[in-house]
């Protein structure tokens, strides 16, 4: 995976990577600040699509995949991203509504489940409450709500406390590590290795565009 | 309950309170100006056939025949296809006309054997063009009893001319506002979306398709469109009610006309805003369609 320079030529980013994942597994994703951890997200979800090679995701392959079949990909996942993307003019309630709204769902059961969410991410006191009224760390949490409200198979979280003070921080990963506990798939992009230590698990790293197995314990400060 | 994107769109106007009320003031502008060129169109049109029908005029006179045989003549050009109407002129009415004209030197140049019964007679708006005139006139000339036909040929096709350069004049101006008014909507739309590219590529990266994320934008704009048509067709009310105190001669637009030019704004506005946010958002949603 390659991107184009401002001076001309390309940048390579991401080379011959594979790795796998297992059901119910807790995989954390290394590397400093610009080696492709991100990138490597994006492919996922295919917000970006390789130079070469395929990106295999469940029954999706990014060589053959059209653009019209995309959205039907990132309904499958549950994404988190750094940066939140809410909707702003929205409130907690229907920005998690959205996402049931998008598979065509209606009526009682999205009001049934949404709440059954917000209750999980602790956040049913401030449904009607607009992005802008939230702290960081809520504004995280409607995220994981709306992430995991159409019971996606695994969820992509991108620097989820990048954000955050290392309190808050660590309080949006226990509730992810939560999640996952229940049984839900989790790949979480970080450059935050305290968090990783504190509470480690299978961890790769991005290492000069490839992707590496490593201890936890391993990491630098 | 109404469908998603109905309540979205509708609720859009909330959301997005002034990129709404830019959208719908631009619309309003732009169908304001176009219901503007509208009537004048319809007022010159009117005053266009009036002039035609008037300068077209024909006389007909009559040789020396009784009463009853005029009257005969005058019903008969009544019925002529492309006549509006025919008034008979006897020759006592001559005479009066004759002594209105002249005043006081009437006297001077007064002989009864020169002022004969006529015909006057006013040609239909379609009919009021040189050719249809010089065929019509050969026609009565040809009529027993009909001594001289006479109108003027050279006016009315300069009138015609002047119309006809008017005319052009006319739908070019009204080209540049249609063009000026869509160019005037069709930006504000597109910033107004602009504004909220990022919520769009939100939407697409939760999983929204390209239609789901569409459809609300262009409920809003048809909403928009209806509003704007409405707020239009008040004010051009208003203002065509403070013209006509002003310039009385104007021709009276009935209630079914104005309701029907009520409802064409409308929907031109609903077509002007169903157009510019569906191509608006379309090129943002394929835009941000990858990355």
């Amino acid at each position: 995976m390659s991107f184009p320079l401002p001076e001309g030529g390309r940048k390579e980013v991401l080379k011959d990577v594979s790795f796998k994942i297992d059901r119910g597994e807790l995989v954390y994703l290394v590397g400093p600040t610009g080696s492709g951890k991100s990138t490597l997200l994006k492919l996922m979800y295919m917000d970006n699509k390789p130079d070469s090679g395929t990106v295999r995701i469940a029954d999706f392959r990014s060589d053959k995949i059209s653009n019209s079949d995309i959205p039907f990909l990132r309904r499958s996942l549950g994404v988190v991203f750094q940066d939140f993307q809410l909707l702003p003019d929205r409130n907690v309630f229907d920005n998690v509504a959205f996402v049931l709204y998008v598979t065509g769902k209606k009526g009682k059961s999205v009001n049934n489940k949404v709440m059954q969410v917000l209750s999980r991410v602790g956040l049913n006191h401030k449904r009607n409450r607009f992005p802008h009224e939230l702290s960081g760390g809520e504004q995280q949490r409607v995220v994981i709500a709306r992430a995991i409200v159409n019971d996606p198979w695994i969820i992509l979280a991108d620097e989820p406390t990048g954000n955050l003070d290392p309190a808050v921080a660590d309080e949006i990963l226990r509730l992810i590590l939560g999640l996952n506990q229940q049984g839900m798939t989790i790949l979480i992009s970080t450059h935050d290795y305290r968090l990783v230590k504190k509470f480690p698990s299978r961890t790769l790293a991005v290492l000069n565009g490839t992707v590496v197995e490593v201890d936890p314990e391993s990491l630098g400060s | 309950m109404l469908p998603y994107s109905i309540r979205e769109g509708l609720a859009g106007l909330k959301r997005a309170r002034f990129s709404s009320i830019a959208s719908t003031s631009a619309m309003s502008i732009a169908l304001v100006l176009i219901g503007m060129f509208a009537i004048v169109t319809y007022q010159a049109n009117s005053v266009s056939d009036w002039l035609r029908q008037r300068v077209g005029e024909l006389e007909l006179f009559l040789a020396d025949i009784d009463e009853a045989s005029a009257m005969a003549l005058h019903a008969r050009a009544e019925i002529t296809p492309g006549v509006s109407e025919a008034s008979y002129i006897s020759k006592q009415e001559a005479e009066e006309i004759f002594r209105m004209e002249f005043g006081d030197e009437a006297e001077m140049f007064f002989d009864q054997a020169f002022l004969p019964a006529s015909i006057k007679v006013r040609i239909a708006p379609n009919y009021a063009n040189a050719d249809s005139l010089g065929v019509l006139a050969a026609e009565f000339a040809t009529w027993t009893r009909v001594d001289d036909v006479i109108y003027n040929q050279p006016l009315l096709v300069k009138v015609q001319q002047n119309l006809n350069m008017i005319t052009v004049l006319g739908l070019s101006l009204g080209f540049m506002v249609l063009f000026a008014s869509a160019f005037l909507v069709a930006n504000t739309i597109r910033l107004t979306i602009y504004a909220r590219r990022l919520l769009i590529r939100t939407m697409k990266l939760v999983g929204a398709t390209d239609g789901f994320v569409r459809s609300p934008f262009v409920v809003e704009g048809v909403a928009q469109g209806i509003i704007a048509g409405g707020i239009a067709f008040a004010l051009l009310t208003m203002i065509y009610s403070g013209v006509q105190n002003y310039i009385p001669q104007m021709t009276t637009i009935s209630t079914g006309t104005g309701l029907m030019l009520g409802f064409g704004i409308i929907l031109f506005g609903v077509g002007l805003g169903w157009a510019g946010s569906h191509f608006a958002v379309r090129r943002f949603i394929k835009k941000i369609s990858l990355n």
